[in-house]
């Protein structure tokens, strides 16, 4: 078997017999292809820089805990949430401002 | 996967030839401890009767204290050297002056640090690797039923002089010195203060301030800022200026009221913001609790609910609440805590309810707060744990230290103990009770990795704590194939001690990064003459 791994003993001689890297019709085929992508997701912002965060990794969950609490406390509970309604055509009221008071 | 022996020939070959995987060659390099082990020991070494408090953390000195706790005494440790002309030299014992003190240490000098009625804090030491500067403390004797005067907190001890002293420990040159005149300041185990690369925060439990000082280069102790009463450097400057403005409107009414009222006796006191306002800190504290607890609700009745059951109720608590320990996070970030007056000074601090709080220096905000056995705090901790050590990013090798975060090992043994223990929440209790951590309280020698080495950590492990001491040996057993007892360490004198019912405990001093350990065992004996009797082995590599 003439190959780059020379004529080394292996466990049964017909392993490697497919193999044929001597042969230059093959070796353009083994070659893989080169990958070129075909979205611009992964192309990086031209501002782009990478350095290391300065807040450890301890903190970094703290503030993000810390942060989740509020997000959630801002989220509108399922009770509240009623359908929207159209807003009235006449949103100034009849009484567009303030009423004397009723005298008694 | 082929086998890699653990022969410590073929390791030298491996390593020129191989490439550690990416971020472990400091384990890689380690695996040499495996080979070179502190096996051998000298027992009863006759050595000066100090007090060896450390090995400094890159190794280069040895700091004991003269038994009166006066001086101070710096040692270099060094190893052995001697010739053997003859042929068979390992089967040869050590010559009679191997056995000695001074051919592992010489010394370098010894500088009085107290005066006369002070004595030094035998066990406080914070050492800063950069510049080779050690920091030691020396107070007089602690006075217990001091009055609360001047702002201080009732039921605090007081100290009539606490100085920190700072030295070049090259020449025991004393660079800098901070003092604390009637103050009280946990020194016990470097408890009250906490150093993180050139930041200093010392605890002061009695005023109920946390001091943060900067070491600079040239040594000196440079006051940064005073947190507790006020949060930002120039809130004081701002309640003065205002209280002025209030006293002098005040007295202009009080003019007018007794201009128009003559008969009526109405006084105004002065208005004095030092009483009249909680302090900075529990300001912050206080109204990001309550914030917390409105922002849970949205319903307006559901929030006042909750304001009056978990806030208003407890209130008086909350502001009675004081500083205990502190630790820095990193240089933005403190990480207090708070608990109640008597929890503040016991020992047993554990039975206290006590909250942990995440404080930020700039922009003086909490970011939070929890209770002492809250899961979330715990998650954290679980996690997180070498983190909180907060390590500064210089010093390498301190950054290793086995804990349960980053060792599987030690991982396992904490799951164990958890599943054992019979309540979850007095073992995440137990656990936290730790946090804040205490500064340099670890040992960063590579015999205490928990990934090369196994032992019972009830024995000996890498916490500068005495232990309770055993006539047998301390195994360390390998953790890795052959799992076989690599060496062992044995506190005490070699046939043992003659009286097996006397209380001993022993502790140890390991160097960071040679194979050389000292162990000394003392034991208490009740009966009079009450002595302690010290014996010092050293542990080395033959």
């Amino acid at each position: 078997m003439d190959s780059v791994l020379g004529n080394w003993p292996s466990y049964d001689p017909h392993n490697f017999s497919q193999l044929r890297t001597s042969d230059p019709s093959r070796s353009s085929k083994m070659a893989p292809a080169t990958y070129h992508s075909i979205h611009n997701r992964d192309v990086p912002p031209a501002d782009q820089v990478i350095n290391t965060e300065h807040k450890n990794i301890l903190l970094r969950e703290i503030y993000r805990r810390a942060e989740e609490k509020i997000d959630l406390i801002a989220l509108p509970s399922p009770s509240q949430l009623t359908p929207k309604r159209a807003a009235s055509d006449n949103l100034i009221p009849e009484h567009g401002s303030k009423q004397p008071r009723v005298s008694t | 996967m082929f086998f890699k022996s653990s022969n410590i020939t073929a390791r030298i070959f491996d390593r020129q030839i191989c490439t550690p995987a990416p971020g472990t060659s400091v384990h890689y390099a380690r695996k040499f401890y495996e080979n070179l082990v502190p096996s051998y020991t000298v027992y009863e070494v006759e050595c000066p009767d100090h007090s060896f408090r450390k090995f400094t953390d890159d190794g280069q000195y040895l700091i004991s204290f003269s038994r009166n706790l006066q001086e101070l005494i710096v040692y270099r440790p060094r190893w052995l050297s001697f010739s053997c002309k003859d042929e068979d030299c390992d089967n040869h014992d050590l010559p009679l002056k191997a056995k000695r003190f001074e051919s592992f240490f010489t010394q370098l000098y010894c500088v009085p640090l107290a005066s006369c009625n002070e004595l030094i804090c035998k066990d406080f030491f914070l050492y800063m690797e950069s510049n080779k500067f050690g920091l030691f403390a020396t107070s007089t004797a602690q006075v217990h039923d001091a009055l609360a005067v001047g702002g201080a907190v009732q039921g605090v001890p007081s100290i009539e002089k606490i100085t920190f002293h700072l030295l070049r420990l090259e020449d025991g040159f004393v660079l800098d010195e901070k003092v604390f005149c009637n103050d009280f300041v946990n020194l016990a185990h470097n408890m009250g203060v906490f150093l993180y690369d050139d930041l200093l925060a010392i605890v002061s439990l009695r005023y109920q301030i946390i001091h943060i000082l900067q070491i600079r280069d040239s040594g000196n102790l440079v006051h940064v800022r005073a947190i507790g009463e006020f949060c930002r450097e120039d809130d004081e400057l701002f309640l003065n200026s205002n209280a002025q403005g209030m006293a002098l409107s005040d007295k202009n009414k009080q003019q007018q009221l007794l201009g128009n009222h003559i008969d009526n006796n109405i006084h105004q006191a002065q208005p004095n913001p030092g009483n009249s306002f909680l302090s900075g800190i529990k300001q912050r504290l206080l109204s990001f609790m309550f914030r917390g607890l409105w922002n849970e609700e949205t319903d307006d009745t559901l929030r006042v609910q909750k304001i009056r059951q978990k806030f208003y109720f407890h209130f008086q608590d909350y502001c009675d609440l004081i500083i205990w320990k502190v630790q820095f996070l990193d240089r933005h970030h403190l990480l207090i805590k708070f608990g109640s007056v008597d929890g503040g000074v016991s020992r047993h601090a554990d039975t206290h309810p006590a909250f942990v709080a995440v404080y930020n220096m700039d922009t003086t905000e909490i970011v939070s707060f929890y209770q002492n056995s809250a899961d979330e705090l715990y998650m954290l901790f679980e996690q997180f744990c070498d983190h909180f050590y907060a390590t500064s990013r210089n010093s390498m090798h301190m950054n290793f230290i086995s804990s349960h975060s980053n060792n599987i090992h030690a991982l396992e043994q904490l799951r164990s103990i958890k599943d054992k223990a019979s309540s979850s929440s007095q073992f995440m209790k137990k656990m936290l009770s730790s946090l804040p951590f205490s500064c340099q309280s670890l040992s960063p020698s590579p015999y205490f990795d928990q990934s090369l080495f196994r032992f019972d950590d009830k024995l000996i492990s890498a916490t500068d704590r005495h232990k309770q001491s055993t006539d047998h040996p301390i195994k360390f057993i390998l953790r890795r194939h052959p799992y076989s007892l690599r060496f062992k360490i044995k506190p005490g004198p070699e046939a043992g001690s003659m009286d097996g019912r006397a209380k001993k405990i022993s502790w140890f001093l390991f160097h960071p990064v040679l194979p050389l350990a000292l162990s000394v065992q003392q034991t208490l004996i009740m009966q009079p003459p009450l002595v302690n009797i010290s014996v010092v082995n050293i542990h080395f590599r033959r």
